[in-house]
């Protein structure tokens, strides 16, 4: 074997360890669901589908995934309206200190998530939005809004403002020459856009476990708090449940908007 | 008029942000000064004692000290895990390239709570580490994963690996392939064309994927308390605790906005850095 050929099949076998090390917890986590035992133990012991029934009858579980849902359309119904009139003004329009406005929208990105949870706690107690929905989804749009705006950008710099400048000479307003010719073109973007926020907001903790009300409860917290108490392969069945999702999620993204061009 | 119709469109998101993200955080310096009473609450004067006791006492610098050591381990090893990967699959011309694109970004998408109870499960006294440890006749008895430095590694690593292959993934891509081949035909080996041109060309790359997961390591609260439980404590997991079980909200904003400091000043270093030697982060 030569060494071009040594090393392209070294290469081949660390990458396939790699894959291997990343799916690791999934399989593991997928296997623990289907085991007889009560406790959680890999490989499952016989194989059995309550604790799937178990959580889907659980009227807590299902009142989370609602309460779950419910906030991530809202944020990201609200971080696409405010995400892509913020991404077409900092690419379409010059704003001066556009720099600075692009900062400050990607600034969610790398800050803390534990500090906006605490200093949204305090402001929340302050101004009396503590424990309210509102509050809760202004939050999350803070953090989802970022996602929108990355992709948006990276999307209305792949197309030619030329076909816009030419709706408008052909006589079409500024927003008929938007939702008509430019936001068809981006779709892609504002998809991979919504996708991404949808997926930060239901899968956030650190920002709603310190909002979240008195008979408020969001999926990821509920798990976060059942783990705290103890494992069981209930949480397992859960976890299953949303790693299926997720992965016809991403595929049908991938084939839909090719997902992969906006990570 | 275009002027104006830009502010207009901006305007929603930048009052969401400074009405939601930039003025809490910034409320958060008055709060820190405030002294905190047992039984009590907080009340009203003007203290550094948060501060002080964070910088000075023993137990917080531990924090501290293991906050730092864990996102420079868990950095390090991504980066060594992941720049084979990420110059495999910005090399490849493979037609499932994309789709294994997508197996990198699929347990980033995956909720983070699921992907740290898989990894209870595997690192447990009885988990499938173990079981393997001891069936390859490594150990007799039960490696200790859980609650300690071990165990926050392997998963943390596993947890922000993605991050480091994609931005890595970016930075290889943009490296012309001309200039390897023109290092080969001058006849450097593979070894020192590697060393000598890919690797220094892909050092941008390196930078932004380093700071990216050192920030997010060290900013961790999900997978530190579950697999560091309430002992084994990092900063984030200390912050959590100071506002929802001690209720010390002085001591815990002093906490968050060391945090961010210690974030901020990252971030803006590497900007600096990789404006210095010419290359976009």
């Amino acid at each position: 074997m030569t060494a071009v050929r040594l090393r392209a099949w070294l290469l081949r076998v660390w990458v396939a360890l790699v894959f291997g090390f990343l799916m690791l917890p999934v399989v593991v986590i997928a296997l623990a669901s289907f085991s007889r035992t009560s406790y959680l133990t890999v490989p499952p012991r016989g194989l059995t589908l309550r604790w799937f029934t178990a959580v889907l009858g659980d009227a807590e579980y299902l009142q989370a995934i609602g309460f779950s849902l419910l906030l991530a359309l809202v944020a990201t119904v609200g971080a696409l309206g405010t995400g892509v009139a913020a991404s077409f003004a900092l690419i379409r329009r010059r704003v001066p200190g556009g720099a600075l406005v692009s900062a400050l929208l990607n600034a969610p990105l790398v800050f803390p998530a534990v500090v906006v949870g605490v200093a949204l706690l305090q402001f929340y107690a302050m101004v009396h939005l503590n424990g309210t929905f509102v509050g809760l989804a202004l939050a999350h749009m803070v953090i989802t809004v970022p996602y929108v705006v990355r992709a948006v950008t990276a999307s209305l710099q792949g197309i030619d403002p030329e076909l816009e400048h030419a709706a408008r000479v052909l006589g079409a307003s500024g927003p008929v020459a938007f939702f008509t010719v430019t936001l068809p073109l981006i779709r892609p973007g504002v998809a991979a856009g919504a996708l991404f926020a949808f997926i930060v907001s239901f899968d956030n903790v650190p920002v709603s476990i310190f909002l979240l009300g008195s008979g408020q409860m969001t999926l990821p917290v509920k798990i976060f708090t059942a783990i705290e108490y103890g494992v069981d392969p209930s949480i397992a069945a859960i976890s299953t449940l949303l790693i299926v999702l997720t992965g016809v999620g991403l595929a049908v993204a991938e084939r839909w908007i090719g997902f992969h061009r906006f990570v | 008029m275009r002027h104006g119709s830009g502010w207009w469109l901006l305007a929603p998101a930048l009052l969401l942000l400074l009405a939601a993200f930039v003025l809490p955080v910034g409320l958060m310096v008055p709060m820190s000064v405030r002294p905190y009473v047992p039984l009590v609450g907080i009340t009203d004067g003007f203290t550094v004692r948060y501060y002080t006791r964070l910088l000075t006492d023993s137990y917080y610098l531990e924090i501290i000290g293991r906050t730092l050591a864990l996102g420079f381990t868990v950095t390090l090893s991504t980066l060594l895990i992941g720049y084979p990967v990420a110059f495999f699959l910005a090399r490849t011309r493979s037609r499932w390239r994309n789709w294994l694109t997508i197996l990198i970004v699929f347990p980033l998408m995956l909720n983070l709570v699921v992907r740290t109870f898989g990894w209870i499960a595997l690192l447990a006294q009885n988990g499938l580490v173990n079981q393997a440890l001891h069936a390859l006749g490594l150990v007799d008895s039960p490696v200790k994963l859980l609650f300690n430095f071990a165990g926050l590694l392997i998963a943390m690593t596993h947890i922000f690996l993605p991050f480091m292959v994609l931005v890595l993934i970016g930075a290889i891509q943009n490296i012309p392939r001309d200039v390897e081949d023109a290092a080969r035909v001058l006849g450097a080996s593979w070894g020192s064309t590697f060393c000598r041109v890919t690797l220094p060309l892909s050092a941008p790359g390196i930078l932004s994927g380093s700071i990216l997961v050192f920030v997010l390591s060290i900013s961790a609260l999900v997978t530190p308390r579950l697999l560091g439980g309430p002992t084994y404590q990092v900063m984030s997991t200390l912050i959590f605790d100071e506002f929802l079980q001690r209720l010390n909200w002085p001591a815990g904003s002093a906490q968050a906005l060391l945090l961010t400091i210690m974030v901020l000043t990252l971030v803006y270093l590497s900007g600096r850095l990789a404006r210095r030697t010419g290359a976009g982060a």
